[in-house]
Protein backbone atom coordinates (compact mmCIF):
# COMPACT_ATOMS: atom_id res chain seq x y z
CA UNK A 1 0.00 0.00 0.00
CA UNK A 2 1.59 3.10 -1.22
CA UNK A 3 1.00 6.66 1.36
CA UNK A 4 0.01 9.85 0.80
CA UNK A 5 1.64 11.06 4.10
CA UNK A 6 4.06 13.71 3.78
CA UNK A 7 6.20 15.75 6.31
CA UNK A 8 6.55 19.59 6.92
CA UNK A 9 10.16 19.16 8.81
CA UNK A 10 9.16 17.53 12.03
CA UNK A 11 5.91 17.74 11.62
CA UNK A 12 4.45 14.40 9.80
CA UNK A 13 1.14 14.87 8.02
CA UNK A 14 -1.62 12.17 7.23
CA UNK A 15 -1.64 13.89 3.81
CA UNK A 16 -0.33 16.96 2.05
CA UNK A 17 -3.84 19.07 2.06
CA UNK A 18 -3.67 21.43 5.12
CA UNK A 19 -7.15 23.47 5.51
CA UNK A 20 -6.03 27.31 4.72
CA UNK A 21 -6.40 29.52 7.51
CA UNK A 22 -9.49 31.79 7.22
CA UNK A 23 -11.81 29.08 5.35
CA UNK A 24 -12.58 27.39 8.17
CA UNK A 25 -12.69 29.32 11.25
CA UNK A 26 -12.28 26.98 14.03
CA UNK A 27 -13.08 23.21 12.31
CA UNK A 28 -16.66 23.12 14.02
CA UNK A 29 -18.44 23.45 10.99
CA UNK A 30 -16.27 21.65 8.39
CA UNK A 31 -15.87 18.88 10.89
CA UNK A 32 -19.67 18.22 9.96
CA UNK A 33 -18.93 17.52 6.86
CA UNK A 34 -15.56 15.67 6.55
CA UNK A 35 -13.55 13.69 9.08
CA UNK A 36 -10.03 14.58 9.37
CA UNK A 37 -8.22 11.41 9.92
CA UNK A 38 -6.68 11.66 6.14
CA UNK A 39 -6.46 15.39 6.12
CA UNK A 40 -2.89 16.68 7.02
CA UNK A 41 -3.83 19.52 8.97
CA UNK A 42 -5.86 22.62 9.88
CA UNK A 43 -5.50 25.98 10.51
CA UNK A 44 -7.13 28.04 12.81
CA UNK A 45 -8.72 31.73 11.45
CA UNK A 46 -5.92 34.43 12.00
CA UNK A 47 -6.34 35.30 15.84
CA UNK A 48 -4.73 38.22 17.13
CA UNK A 49 -4.33 40.00 20.77
CA UNK A 50 -7.59 41.10 21.64
CA UNK A 51 -10.53 40.48 19.53
CA UNK A 52 -11.62 42.14 16.48
CA UNK A 53 -14.58 43.08 15.32
CA UNK A 54 -13.13 43.08 11.34
CA UNK A 55 -14.35 45.40 8.83
CA UNK A 56 -17.45 47.37 8.24
CA UNK A 57 -20.34 46.54 5.60
CA UNK A 58 -19.64 44.15 2.34
CA UNK A 59 -17.04 42.13 2.59
CA UNK A 60 -16.78 39.70 -0.63
CA UNK A 61 -16.68 40.09 -4.36
CA UNK A 62 -16.72 37.42 -6.82
CA UNK A 63 -14.52 37.85 -9.57
CA UNK A 64 -13.23 35.87 -12.35
CA UNK A 65 -12.29 32.47 -11.51
CA UNK A 66 -11.71 33.80 -7.89
CA UNK A 67 -13.17 36.42 -5.26
CA UNK A 68 -12.13 39.30 -3.20
CA UNK A 69 -12.25 39.17 0.91
CA UNK A 70 -11.83 41.99 3.28
CA UNK A 71 -12.55 40.26 6.59
CA UNK A 72 -10.40 42.20 8.31
CA UNK A 73 -8.98 39.23 10.58
CA UNK A 74 -12.29 39.17 12.85
CA UNK A 75 -11.73 37.07 15.49
CA UNK A 76 -12.24 36.51 19.38
CA UNK A 77 -8.71 36.86 20.36
CA UNK A 78 -5.90 34.61 21.43
CA UNK A 79 -7.21 34.11 24.45
CA UNK A 80 -10.70 33.19 24.25
CA UNK A 81 -9.31 30.90 21.35
CA UNK A 82 -7.22 28.97 23.86
CA UNK A 83 -10.15 28.65 26.09
CA UNK A 84 -12.83 27.75 23.73
CA UNK A 85 -11.70 26.30 20.29
CA UNK A 86 -8.45 24.89 20.62
CA UNK A 87 -9.39 21.68 22.63
CA UNK A 88 -11.85 21.56 20.02
CA UNK A 89 -9.23 21.80 17.06
CA UNK A 90 -6.88 19.25 19.00
CA UNK A 91 -9.46 16.65 19.00
CA UNK A 92 -10.21 16.52 15.70
CA UNK A 93 -7.17 13.96 14.38
CA UNK A 94 -5.30 16.05 12.33
CA UNK A 95 -2.30 18.55 12.89
CA UNK A 96 -3.60 21.98 14.97
CA UNK A 97 -1.72 24.70 12.96
CA UNK A 98 -2.45 28.71 14.68
CA UNK A 99 -2.62 31.50 12.54
CA UNK A 100 -1.82 34.49 14.42
CA UNK A 101 -1.74 38.38 12.97
CA UNK A 102 -0.35 40.90 14.89
CA UNK A 103 -0.47 44.49 14.72
CA UNK A 104 3.15 45.12 15.48
CA UNK A 105 6.02 42.47 16.74
CA UNK A 106 5.57 42.53 19.62
CA UNK A 107 2.28 41.29 19.30
CA UNK A 108 3.58 38.49 17.42
CA UNK A 109 5.92 37.37 20.62
CA UNK A 110 3.16 38.01 22.74
CA UNK A 111 0.75 35.10 21.01
CA UNK A 112 3.17 32.92 20.62
CA UNK A 113 4.56 32.94 24.38
CA UNK A 114 0.54 32.67 25.37
CA UNK A 115 0.20 29.64 23.46
CA UNK A 116 3.52 28.13 24.16
CA UNK A 117 1.57 27.07 27.69
CA UNK A 118 -0.13 24.65 25.27
CA UNK A 119 2.37 22.76 23.35
CA UNK A 120 0.64 19.30 23.96
CA UNK A 121 -2.32 20.88 21.64
CA UNK A 122 -0.31 22.82 18.99
CA UNK A 123 1.80 21.35 16.12
CA UNK A 124 2.49 24.40 13.99
CA UNK A 125 2.28 28.18 14.82
CA UNK A 126 1.84 29.89 11.22
CA UNK A 127 3.02 33.57 11.97
CA UNK A 128 0.58 35.83 9.20
CA UNK A 129 2.98 38.56 8.08
CA UNK A 130 0.69 38.73 4.95
CA UNK A 131 -2.58 39.80 5.34
CA UNK A 132 -3.74 42.34 3.47
CA UNK A 133 -6.95 43.53 4.51
CA UNK A 134 -5.39 45.36 8.44
CA UNK A 135 -3.68 48.56 8.64
CA UNK A 136 -0.96 47.51 10.58
CA UNK A 137 1.17 44.29 11.00
CA UNK A 138 1.10 41.73 8.88
CA UNK A 139 1.73 42.51 5.08
CA UNK A 140 3.98 45.76 6.50
CA UNK A 141 6.39 43.64 8.39
CA UNK A 142 5.86 40.38 5.74
CA UNK A 143 7.17 42.85 3.10
CA UNK A 144 10.48 43.83 4.77
CA UNK A 145 13.05 41.28 4.84
CA UNK A 146 14.64 42.73 7.62
CA UNK A 147 11.28 43.01 9.61
CA UNK A 148 11.22 39.49 8.82
CA UNK A 149 14.11 38.39 10.11
CA UNK A 150 14.05 40.39 13.31
CA UNK A 151 10.33 38.96 13.91
CA UNK A 152 10.63 35.28 13.50
CA UNK A 153 13.89 35.26 16.01
CA UNK A 154 12.37 36.97 18.49
CA UNK A 155 9.12 34.52 18.13
CA UNK A 156 11.70 31.63 18.03
CA UNK A 157 12.95 32.86 21.36
CA UNK A 158 9.68 32.31 23.05
CA UNK A 159 8.83 29.28 21.88
CA UNK A 160 9.71 25.38 20.80
CA UNK A 161 6.48 24.90 18.63
CA UNK A 162 7.48 24.70 14.89
CA UNK A 163 7.05 28.13 13.36
CA UNK A 164 5.91 28.41 9.77
CA UNK A 165 5.96 32.04 7.87
CA UNK A 166 3.00 32.72 5.69
CA UNK A 167 4.03 34.86 2.92
CA UNK A 168 2.52 37.64 0.91
CA UNK A 169 2.91 37.49 -3.10
CA UNK A 170 2.37 41.40 -3.05
CA UNK A 171 6.11 42.08 -3.23
CA UNK A 172 8.82 42.49 -5.81
CA UNK A 173 11.08 39.49 -4.75
CA UNK A 174 9.29 36.67 -2.40
CA UNK A 175 12.83 34.56 -2.88
CA UNK A 176 14.00 37.44 -0.85
CA UNK A 177 11.41 37.24 2.44
CA UNK A 178 11.54 33.84 2.35
CA UNK A 179 15.06 33.61 2.75
CA UNK A 180 14.63 36.24 5.66
CA UNK A 181 12.09 33.90 7.48
CA UNK A 182 14.74 30.88 6.89
CA UNK A 183 17.59 33.24 8.26
CA UNK A 184 15.21 34.24 11.55
CA UNK A 185 14.73 30.30 12.32
CA UNK A 186 11.57 29.24 10.69
CA UNK A 187 10.70 25.77 10.28
CA UNK A 188 8.80 26.33 6.90
CA UNK A 189 6.94 29.20 4.79
CA UNK A 190 3.86 28.42 3.31
CA UNK A 191 3.31 30.81 0.28
CA UNK A 192 0.98 32.46 -0.89
CA UNK A 193 -1.86 34.63 1.28
CA UNK A 194 -4.18 36.36 -1.42
CA UNK A 195 -2.94 39.17 -3.33
CA UNK A 196 -4.51 42.56 -2.71
CA UNK A 197 -7.33 43.31 -5.42
CA UNK A 198 -10.13 45.62 -6.04
CA UNK A 199 -13.65 45.53 -7.98
CA UNK A 200 -15.93 48.08 -8.64
CA UNK A 201 -19.16 48.49 -9.21
CA UNK A 202 -20.07 50.76 -12.23
CA UNK A 203 -23.37 52.08 -11.38
CA UNK A 204 -22.29 53.55 -7.92
CA UNK A 205 -18.61 53.83 -9.21
CA UNK A 206 -17.10 52.80 -5.78
CA UNK A 207 -15.35 49.69 -5.03
CA UNK A 208 -17.54 46.83 -4.29
CA UNK A 209 -15.81 45.87 -1.16
CA UNK A 210 -16.58 48.49 1.67
CA UNK A 211 -12.40 48.42 2.82
CA UNK A 212 -11.90 49.49 -0.98
CA UNK A 213 -10.02 46.39 -1.42
CA UNK A 214 -9.84 42.73 -0.53
CA UNK A 215 -7.17 39.78 -0.81
CA UNK A 216 -7.84 37.80 -4.19
CA UNK A 217 -7.47 33.89 -3.68
CA UNK A 218 -9.16 30.55 -5.78
CA UNK A 219 -8.15 29.52 -9.00
CA UNK A 220 -7.23 32.69 -10.37
CA UNK A 221 -4.07 33.25 -8.24
CA UNK A 222 -2.99 29.54 -9.00
CA UNK A 223 -0.06 30.48 -11.57
CA UNK A 224 1.18 33.32 -9.36
CA UNK A 225 1.11 31.23 -6.30
CA UNK A 226 2.89 27.77 -8.55
CA UNK A 227 5.57 30.07 -9.42
CA UNK A 228 6.24 31.69 -6.15
CA UNK A 229 6.37 28.62 -4.70
CA UNK A 230 9.42 27.19 -7.32
CA UNK A 231 11.28 30.28 -6.40
CA UNK A 232 11.07 29.54 -2.70
CA UNK A 233 11.72 26.17 -3.39
CA UNK A 234 14.96 26.98 -5.34
CA UNK A 235 16.23 29.54 -2.21
CA UNK A 236 15.79 27.64 0.58
CA UNK A 237 16.98 24.47 2.74
CA UNK A 238 13.47 24.64 4.57
CA UNK A 239 10.09 23.19 3.28
CA UNK A 240 8.01 25.19 1.26
CA UNK A 241 4.10 24.94 1.89
CA UNK A 242 1.59 25.39 -0.97
CA UNK A 243 -1.44 27.67 -0.88
CA UNK A 244 -3.48 29.43 -3.33
CA UNK A 245 -6.37 28.33 -6.47
CA UNK A 246 -6.13 24.35 -5.10
CA UNK A 247 -8.79 22.62 -6.56
CA UNK A 248 -7.90 19.12 -7.24
CA UNK A 249 -5.43 16.41 -7.07
CA UNK A 250 -3.83 17.81 -10.05
CA UNK A 251 -3.41 21.61 -8.57
CA UNK A 252 -1.60 19.37 -6.04
CA UNK A 253 0.27 17.77 -7.51
CA UNK A 254 1.34 20.49 -9.51
CA UNK A 255 2.70 22.38 -6.36
CA UNK A 256 4.57 19.25 -4.98
CA UNK A 257 6.56 19.11 -8.40
CA UNK A 258 7.07 22.89 -8.23
CA UNK A 259 8.87 22.26 -4.26
CA UNK A 260 5.86 21.65 -1.74
CA UNK A 261 6.16 19.58 0.95
CA UNK A 262 2.40 20.36 1.41
CA UNK A 263 -0.56 22.51 0.48
CA UNK A 264 -2.81 24.34 1.99
CA UNK A 265 -6.58 24.63 0.58
CA UNK A 266 -8.95 27.21 1.19
CA UNK A 267 -11.12 28.75 -1.37
CA UNK A 268 -12.19 25.49 -2.90
CA UNK A 269 -13.37 24.36 0.94
CA UNK A 270 -15.31 27.25 0.88
CA UNK A 271 -17.38 26.46 -2.01
CA UNK A 272 -17.42 22.59 -1.35
CA UNK A 273 -16.79 21.85 2.40
CA UNK A 274 -15.85 18.07 1.21
CA UNK A 275 -13.65 18.48 -1.47
CA UNK A 276 -10.32 17.93 0.67
CA UNK A 277 -11.76 14.28 0.88
CA UNK A 278 -12.36 13.70 -2.45
CA UNK A 279 -9.04 15.09 -3.35
CA UNK A 280 -7.76 12.57 -0.56
CA UNK A 281 -8.88 10.00 -2.53
CA UNK A 282 -7.41 10.94 -5.68
CA UNK A 283 -4.15 11.48 -4.41
CA UNK A 284 -4.51 7.68 -3.14
CA UNK A 285 -5.60 6.20 -6.45
CA UNK A 286 -2.39 8.35 -7.78
CA UNK A 287 -0.36 7.27 -5.95
CA UNK A 288 -1.18 3.71 -5.96
CA UNK A 289 -1.62 3.58 -9.77
CA UNK A 290 1.80 4.90 -10.62
CA UNK A 291 3.42 3.40 -7.27
CA UNK A 292 5.30 6.52 -5.92
CA UNK A 293 5.45 7.98 -2.16
CA UNK A 294 3.97 11.41 -3.08
CA UNK A 295 6.50 12.82 -1.02
CA UNK A 296 9.14 11.31 -3.64
CA UNK A 297 7.71 14.20 -6.41
CA UNK A 298 8.18 17.25 -4.64
CA UNK A 299 10.77 19.34 -6.13
CA UNK A 300 11.01 17.56 -9.01
CA UNK A 301 10.13 19.99 -11.69
CA UNK A 302 12.84 20.62 -14.18
CA UNK A 303 13.30 24.05 -15.23
CA UNK A 304 14.07 24.64 -19.19
CA UNK A 305 17.25 25.25 -19.39
CA UNK B 1 -22.37 13.95 8.32
CA UNK B 2 -23.77 16.51 5.91
CA UNK B 3 -22.95 16.68 2.28
CA UNK B 4 -23.33 18.19 -0.38
CA UNK B 5 -25.72 17.01 -2.59
CA UNK B 6 -26.51 16.59 -6.18
CA UNK B 7 -30.23 17.99 -6.58
CA UNK B 8 -31.51 16.90 -10.28
CA UNK B 9 -34.20 19.67 -11.71
CA UNK B 10 -37.54 18.95 -11.78
CA UNK B 11 -39.15 21.73 -13.15
CA UNK B 12 -38.84 25.07 -13.89
CA UNK B 13 -41.46 27.63 -14.12
CA UNK B 14 -41.70 31.18 -15.11
CA UNK B 15 -43.77 33.03 -12.79
CA UNK B 16 -43.34 36.37 -14.57
CA UNK B 17 -40.98 38.06 -16.85
CA UNK B 18 -38.41 38.32 -13.94
CA UNK B 19 -39.12 35.62 -12.01
CA UNK B 20 -38.90 31.75 -11.94
CA UNK B 21 -39.59 28.68 -10.05
CA UNK B 22 -37.32 26.18 -9.90
CA UNK B 23 -38.24 22.13 -8.34
CA UNK B 24 -35.58 20.18 -7.60
CA UNK B 25 -35.54 16.43 -6.11
CA UNK B 26 -33.02 15.59 -3.29
CA UNK B 27 -34.85 13.73 -0.19
CA UNK B 28 -31.90 14.86 2.19
CA UNK B 29 -33.23 18.31 1.89
CA UNK B 30 -36.61 17.65 1.38
CA UNK B 31 -36.64 16.18 4.82
CA UNK B 32 -34.70 18.42 6.79
CA UNK B 33 -35.69 21.77 5.46
CA UNK B 34 -37.86 23.71 7.41
CA UNK B 35 -38.88 27.39 7.21
CA UNK B 36 -36.42 30.07 7.13
CA UNK B 37 -33.86 28.26 5.87
CA UNK B 38 -31.88 28.46 2.65
CA UNK B 39 -30.10 26.30 0.33
CA UNK B 40 -26.70 27.49 -1.54
CA UNK B 41 -27.29 26.62 -5.29
CA UNK B 42 -24.27 25.83 -7.84
CA UNK B 43 -23.97 27.39 -11.09
CA UNK B 44 -20.97 28.37 -13.72
CA UNK B 45 -19.44 31.07 -11.55
CA UNK B 46 -17.20 30.27 -8.66
CA UNK B 47 -19.60 31.11 -5.52
CA UNK B 48 -22.37 29.49 -5.03
CA UNK B 49 -25.99 31.19 -5.11
CA UNK B 50 -28.26 31.49 -1.63
CA UNK B 51 -32.21 30.77 -2.20
CA UNK B 52 -34.57 31.28 0.29
CA UNK B 53 -36.19 27.57 0.36
CA UNK B 54 -40.02 28.05 -0.70
CA UNK B 55 -41.63 24.87 -0.30
CA UNK B 56 -39.94 21.39 0.87
CA UNK B 57 -42.25 18.31 1.21
CA UNK B 58 -40.05 15.67 2.93
CA UNK B 59 -42.77 12.47 1.16
CA UNK B 60 -42.06 13.35 -2.51
CA UNK B 61 -38.31 14.25 -1.75
CA UNK B 62 -39.13 17.38 -3.55
CA UNK B 63 -38.14 21.22 -2.33
CA UNK B 64 -38.64 24.36 -4.54
CA UNK B 65 -37.10 27.86 -4.81
CA UNK B 66 -38.33 31.40 -6.10
CA UNK B 67 -35.28 33.03 -8.18
CA UNK B 68 -35.35 36.60 -9.38
CA UNK B 69 -32.59 37.47 -12.13
CA UNK B 70 -30.46 40.23 -11.21
CA UNK B 71 -27.43 39.61 -12.42
CA UNK B 72 -25.19 36.59 -14.51
CA UNK B 73 -25.72 33.64 -11.59
CA UNK B 74 -29.54 34.39 -11.63
CA UNK B 75 -29.75 34.18 -15.36
CA UNK B 76 -27.91 31.22 -15.62
CA UNK B 77 -29.78 29.01 -13.10
CA UNK B 78 -33.29 30.66 -14.99
CA UNK B 79 -32.14 28.83 -17.80
CA UNK B 80 -31.66 25.70 -16.02
CA UNK B 81 -33.26 22.50 -17.95
CA UNK B 82 -35.34 20.03 -16.20
CA UNK B 83 -33.07 16.56 -15.59
CA UNK B 84 -29.96 18.84 -14.81
CA UNK B 85 -27.91 17.54 -11.42
CA UNK B 86 -27.41 20.84 -9.63
CA UNK B 87 -24.69 20.67 -6.79
CA UNK B 88 -26.49 22.20 -3.20
CA UNK B 89 -25.52 22.86 0.07
CA UNK B 90 -28.21 22.53 2.55
CA UNK B 91 -30.76 23.38 4.28
CA UNK B 92 -28.28 26.10 6.17
CA UNK B 93 -29.29 28.47 8.62
CA UNK B 94 -31.74 29.17 11.22
CA UNK B 95 -35.45 29.02 10.84
CA UNK B 96 -38.75 31.31 11.70
CA UNK B 97 -40.11 30.80 14.88
CA UNK B 98 -43.15 30.00 14.14
CA UNK B 99 -44.09 27.16 16.33
CA UNK B 100 -44.06 29.12 19.72
CA UNK B 101 -46.99 31.99 17.85
CA UNK B 102 -49.96 31.96 18.52
CA UNK B 103 -51.29 34.23 15.52
CA UNK B 104 -48.62 35.22 12.85
CA UNK B 105 -48.66 37.99 10.59
CA UNK B 106 -46.32 37.56 7.54
CA UNK B 107 -45.17 40.63 5.74
CA UNK B 108 -43.11 39.98 2.26
CA UNK B 109 -41.69 42.18 -0.58
CA UNK B 110 -39.79 40.93 -3.50
CA UNK B 111 -37.80 37.74 -3.26
CA UNK B 112 -39.27 37.82 0.27
CA UNK B 113 -42.05 36.07 -0.88
CA UNK B 114 -41.03 32.83 -1.26
CA UNK B 115 -39.51 31.97 2.12
CA UNK B 116 -41.99 33.22 3.47
CA UNK B 117 -44.81 30.89 1.67
CA UNK B 118 -43.09 27.80 3.24
CA UNK B 119 -43.31 29.69 6.89
CA UNK B 120 -46.94 30.21 6.18
CA UNK B 121 -47.37 26.59 4.73
CA UNK B 122 -46.23 24.97 7.95
CA UNK B 123 -48.47 27.48 9.69
CA UNK B 124 -51.44 26.32 8.23
CA UNK B 125 -49.96 22.35 8.85
CA UNK B 126 -49.99 24.09 12.64
CA UNK B 127 -53.40 25.99 12.69
CA UNK B 128 -51.68 29.07 13.30
CA UNK B 129 -54.10 31.49 11.99
CA UNK B 130 -51.92 33.90 9.52
CA UNK B 131 -52.45 37.15 7.89
CA UNK B 132 -49.80 37.69 5.01
CA UNK B 133 -49.27 40.98 3.30
CA UNK B 134 -47.33 40.89 0.16
CA UNK B 135 -45.73 44.22 -1.44
CA UNK B 136 -44.73 44.24 -5.19
CA UNK B 137 -43.65 47.07 -7.41
CA UNK B 138 -46.44 46.70 -9.98
CA UNK B 139 -48.66 44.06 -10.91
CA UNK B 140 -46.20 42.09 -13.85
CA UNK B 141 -43.99 41.88 -10.78
CA UNK B 142 -46.68 40.10 -8.63
CA UNK B 143 -45.95 36.22 -7.83
CA UNK B 144 -47.62 33.50 -5.61
CA UNK B 145 -50.85 35.79 -5.43
CA UNK B 146 -52.97 32.58 -5.71
CA UNK B 147 -51.06 30.68 -3.33
CA UNK B 148 -50.79 33.35 -0.50
CA UNK B 149 -54.70 33.94 -0.56
CA UNK B 150 -55.61 30.34 -0.30
CA UNK B 151 -53.45 29.25 2.64
CA UNK B 152 -53.79 32.70 4.33
CA UNK B 153 -56.97 33.43 6.78
CA UNK B 154 -56.72 36.85 5.10
CA UNK B 155 -54.51 38.24 2.43
CA UNK B 156 -53.96 42.16 1.56
CA UNK B 157 -51.20 42.95 -1.51
CA UNK B 158 -49.65 46.28 -2.29
CA UNK B 159 -48.47 47.61 -5.40
CA UNK B 160 -46.32 51.21 -5.57
CA UNK B 161 -47.78 51.99 -8.68
CA UNK B 162 -51.48 50.92 -7.95
CA UNK B 163 -52.19 48.58 -10.33
CA UNK B 164 -53.20 46.23 -8.19
CA UNK B 165 -54.61 45.85 -4.38
CA UNK B 166 -53.51 48.26 -2.08
CA UNK B 167 -51.93 51.88 -4.00
CA UNK B 168 -48.66 52.48 -1.47
CA UNK B 169 -46.13 49.84 0.57
CA UNK B 170 -46.88 47.04 2.62
CA UNK B 171 -46.89 49.26 5.52
CA UNK B 172 -50.32 51.06 4.26
CA UNK B 173 -51.66 47.40 3.86
CA UNK B 174 -50.68 46.71 7.37
CA UNK B 175 -52.68 50.29 8.63
CA UNK B 176 -55.87 47.73 6.90
CA UNK B 177 -55.99 45.22 10.10
CA UNK B 178 -57.86 46.18 13.17
CA UNK B 179 -56.08 46.01 16.68
CA UNK B 180 -58.42 42.96 17.05
CA UNK B 181 -56.37 40.92 14.69
CA UNK B 182 -53.31 42.34 15.81
CA UNK B 183 -53.42 41.30 19.33
CA UNK B 184 -50.79 38.36 20.31
CA UNK B 185 -49.48 38.20 16.78
CA UNK B 186 -45.74 37.20 15.99
CA UNK B 187 -44.72 39.87 12.62
CA UNK B 188 -42.20 37.77 10.51
CA UNK B 189 -41.29 39.84 7.51
CA UNK B 190 -38.95 39.43 4.18
CA UNK B 191 -38.28 41.81 2.00
CA UNK B 192 -35.95 44.51 1.06
CA UNK B 193 -34.13 46.17 4.29
CA UNK B 194 -35.43 49.40 4.10
CA UNK B 195 -38.84 48.01 4.26
CA UNK B 196 -37.85 45.27 6.73
CA UNK B 197 -36.66 47.67 9.20
CA UNK B 198 -40.03 50.11 8.86
CA UNK B 199 -41.75 47.11 9.53
CA UNK B 200 -40.05 46.09 12.25
CA UNK B 201 -40.17 49.66 13.45
CA UNK B 202 -44.09 49.67 12.96
CA UNK B 203 -44.25 46.23 15.37
CA UNK B 204 -42.08 48.18 17.70
CA UNK B 205 -44.42 50.86 17.99
CA UNK B 206 -47.43 48.22 18.70
CA UNK B 207 -45.44 46.31 20.97
CA UNK B 208 -45.51 43.21 18.60
CA UNK B 209 -42.54 40.75 18.58
CA UNK B 210 -41.05 40.74 15.15
CA UNK B 211 -38.28 38.29 12.98
CA UNK B 212 -36.73 39.60 9.92
CA UNK B 213 -34.63 37.77 7.28
CA UNK B 214 -31.70 39.41 6.59
CA UNK B 215 -29.75 39.25 3.34
CA UNK B 216 -25.73 39.19 2.55
CA UNK B 217 -22.91 38.55 0.00
CA UNK B 218 -21.96 34.90 0.45
CA UNK B 219 -19.01 32.73 0.10
CA UNK B 220 -19.46 29.67 2.14
CA UNK B 221 -22.79 29.95 3.67
CA UNK B 222 -21.88 27.49 6.34
CA UNK B 223 -20.18 29.70 8.98
CA UNK B 224 -16.77 29.19 7.77
CA UNK B 225 -15.64 32.26 6.06
CA UNK B 226 -17.35 35.52 7.81
CA UNK B 227 -17.48 37.10 4.60
CA UNK B 228 -21.73 37.57 5.51
CA UNK B 229 -21.69 39.19 8.82
CA UNK B 230 -24.28 41.79 10.17
CA UNK B 231 -24.25 43.90 13.03
CA UNK B 232 -26.42 42.56 15.81
CA UNK B 233 -26.85 44.46 19.29
CA UNK B 234 -24.77 42.95 22.56
CA UNK B 235 -27.24 42.00 24.79
CA UNK B 236 -28.42 44.51 26.74
CA UNK B 237 -26.89 47.04 24.52
CA UNK B 238 -28.25 49.57 22.13
CA UNK B 239 -24.91 50.93 20.42
CA UNK B 240 -22.58 47.76 20.97
CA UNK B 241 -22.50 45.25 18.55
CA UNK B 242 -21.29 42.24 17.60
CA UNK B 243 -20.40 40.58 13.80
CA UNK B 244 -22.34 37.59 13.31
CA UNK B 245 -22.53 35.74 10.46
CA UNK B 246 -25.76 35.84 8.28
CA UNK B 247 -25.53 32.25 7.16
CA UNK B 248 -24.85 30.37 10.19
CA UNK B 249 -26.49 32.49 12.78
CA UNK B 250 -28.97 33.70 10.75
CA UNK B 251 -30.34 34.74 8.30
CA UNK B 252 -33.59 35.15 10.69
CA UNK B 253 -32.50 37.66 13.36
CA UNK B 254 -35.31 39.26 16.30
CA UNK B 255 -35.86 42.43 15.00
CA UNK B 256 -34.98 43.93 18.06
CA UNK B 257 -31.42 42.63 18.01
CA UNK B 258 -30.20 44.42 14.63
CA UNK B 259 -28.63 47.28 14.37
CA UNK B 260 -29.29 48.75 10.97
C1 LIG C 1 -30.22 34.06 2.77
C2 LIG C 1 -30.56 34.56 1.39
C3 LIG C 1 -31.75 34.18 0.80
C4 LIG C 1 -32.06 34.62 -0.50
N1 LIG C 1 -33.23 34.20 -1.05
C5 LIG C 1 -33.53 34.54 -2.31
C6 LIG C 1 -34.72 34.04 -2.93
O1 LIG C 1 -35.51 33.31 -2.33
N2 LIG C 1 -34.96 34.40 -4.22
C7 LIG C 1 -34.10 35.21 -4.92
O2 LIG C 1 -34.36 35.48 -6.09
N3 LIG C 1 -32.98 35.71 -4.35
C8 LIG C 1 -32.67 35.39 -3.07
N4 LIG C 1 -31.51 35.87 -2.48
C9 LIG C 1 -30.65 36.76 -3.27
C10 LIG C 1 -29.81 35.95 -4.26
O3 LIG C 1 -28.89 35.15 -3.55
C11 LIG C 1 -29.04 36.91 -5.19
O4 LIG C 1 -29.95 37.62 -5.96
C12 LIG C 1 -28.08 36.15 -6.11
O5 LIG C 1 -27.03 35.59 -5.36
C13 LIG C 1 -27.54 37.05 -7.18
O6 LIG C 1 -26.64 36.34 -8.00
P1 LIG C 1 -26.26 36.86 -9.46
O7 LIG C 1 -25.10 36.10 -9.93
O8 LIG C 1 -27.46 36.84 -10.33
O9 LIG C 1 -25.95 38.39 -9.21
P2 LIG C 1 -24.55 39.15 -9.30
O10 LIG C 1 -24.80 40.51 -8.82
O11 LIG C 1 -23.90 38.95 -10.62
O12 LIG C 1 -23.72 38.37 -8.21
C14 LIG C 1 -22.42 38.73 -7.81
C15 LIG C 1 -22.16 38.19 -6.42
O13 LIG C 1 -22.93 38.91 -5.46
C16 LIG C 1 -23.81 38.06 -4.76
N5 LIG C 1 -25.09 38.75 -4.61
C17 LIG C 1 -25.64 39.65 -5.48
N6 LIG C 1 -26.82 40.08 -4.99
C18 LIG C 1 -27.02 39.47 -3.80
C19 LIG C 1 -28.06 39.52 -2.82
N7 LIG C 1 -29.13 40.28 -2.94
N8 LIG C 1 -27.93 38.74 -1.72
C20 LIG C 1 -26.87 37.95 -1.57
N9 LIG C 1 -25.85 37.87 -2.47
C21 LIG C 1 -25.93 38.62 -3.57
C22 LIG C 1 -23.90 36.81 -5.60
O14 LIG C 1 -24.25 35.67 -4.85
C23 LIG C 1 -22.53 36.74 -6.20
O15 LIG C 1 -21.62 36.19 -5.29
C24 LIG C 1 -31.18 35.47 -1.19
C25 LIG C 1 -29.98 35.86 -0.59
C26 LIG C 1 -29.66 35.42 0.70
C27 LIG C 1 -28.39 35.83 1.32
C1 LIG D 1 -12.45 34.47 3.47
C2 LIG D 1 -10.96 34.29 3.65
C3 LIG D 1 -10.37 34.56 4.89
C4 LIG D 1 -9.00 34.41 5.07
N1 LIG D 1 -8.45 34.64 6.30
C5 LIG D 1 -7.13 34.41 6.51
C6 LIG D 1 -6.55 34.55 7.81
O1 LIG D 1 -7.23 34.85 8.80
N2 LIG D 1 -5.21 34.32 7.95
C7 LIG D 1 -4.44 33.94 6.88
O2 LIG D 1 -3.24 33.73 7.06
N3 LIG D 1 -4.95 33.78 5.65
C8 LIG D 1 -6.29 34.01 5.44
N4 LIG D 1 -6.82 33.82 4.19
C9 LIG D 1 -5.94 33.40 3.08
C10 LIG D 1 -6.00 31.90 2.84
O3 LIG D 1 -5.58 31.18 3.98
C11 LIG D 1 -5.16 31.51 1.62
O4 LIG D 1 -3.81 31.85 1.88
C12 LIG D 1 -5.59 32.22 0.35
O5 LIG D 1 -6.99 32.31 0.30
C13 LIG D 1 -5.08 31.53 -0.92
O6 LIG D 1 -5.50 30.19 -1.02
P1 LIG D 1 -6.83 29.73 -1.81
O7 LIG D 1 -6.76 30.28 -3.19
O8 LIG D 1 -6.82 28.24 -1.74
O9 LIG D 1 -7.99 30.30 -1.06
C14 LIG D 1 -8.19 33.98 3.98
C15 LIG D 1 -8.78 33.71 2.74
C16 LIG D 1 -10.15 33.85 2.56
C17 LIG D 1 -10.75 33.54 1.23
S1 LIG E 1 -20.88 32.94 4.00
FE1 LIG E 1 -19.14 32.12 4.97
S2 LIG E 1 -19.56 32.58 7.05
FE2 LIG E 1 -21.38 33.18 6.07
Amino acid sequence: MVSIHTDVGSVSLASPLIIASGTCNFGRELSEYISFDRIGGICSKGLTLAPRAGNEGCRVAETPSGMLNSVGLQNPGVDYFIANDLAFMASLNTRVIVNVAGHCADDYIEMASRLNQHTDQIDAIELNLSCPNVKEGCMIIGSSPSQIRELVSNVRSVTSVPLWVKLTPNVTSIAQTALAAQEGGADAVVAINTLLGMAIDIRTRRPVLRNNTGGLSGPAIKPVALRMVNECYRVLDIPVIGCGGISNETDVLEFMIAGASAVEIGTSVLIHPTIPLQIAGNLEEYAEKNRIELSDIVGTLELWG
Amino acid sequence: MKDEYSARLISNRKLNEESSILTFFCPDIAVAAKPGQFVNISCSNLLKRPFGICSADPESGLFSIGVREVGEGTREIREFLPDRRVDVLGPLGNTFPIDDADRLIFVGGGTGVYPLFFALSQAVKRSIPAISVCGFRCVGDTCMIDEFRNCSDRFLVSTDNGDMGIHGNVLDALSGISDSELNQSTIITVGPEIMMKNVAEWAFDRGLPCFVSLERRMACGIGMCLVCTCKIKKVGSDDQFENKRCCADGPVFDAREVLW
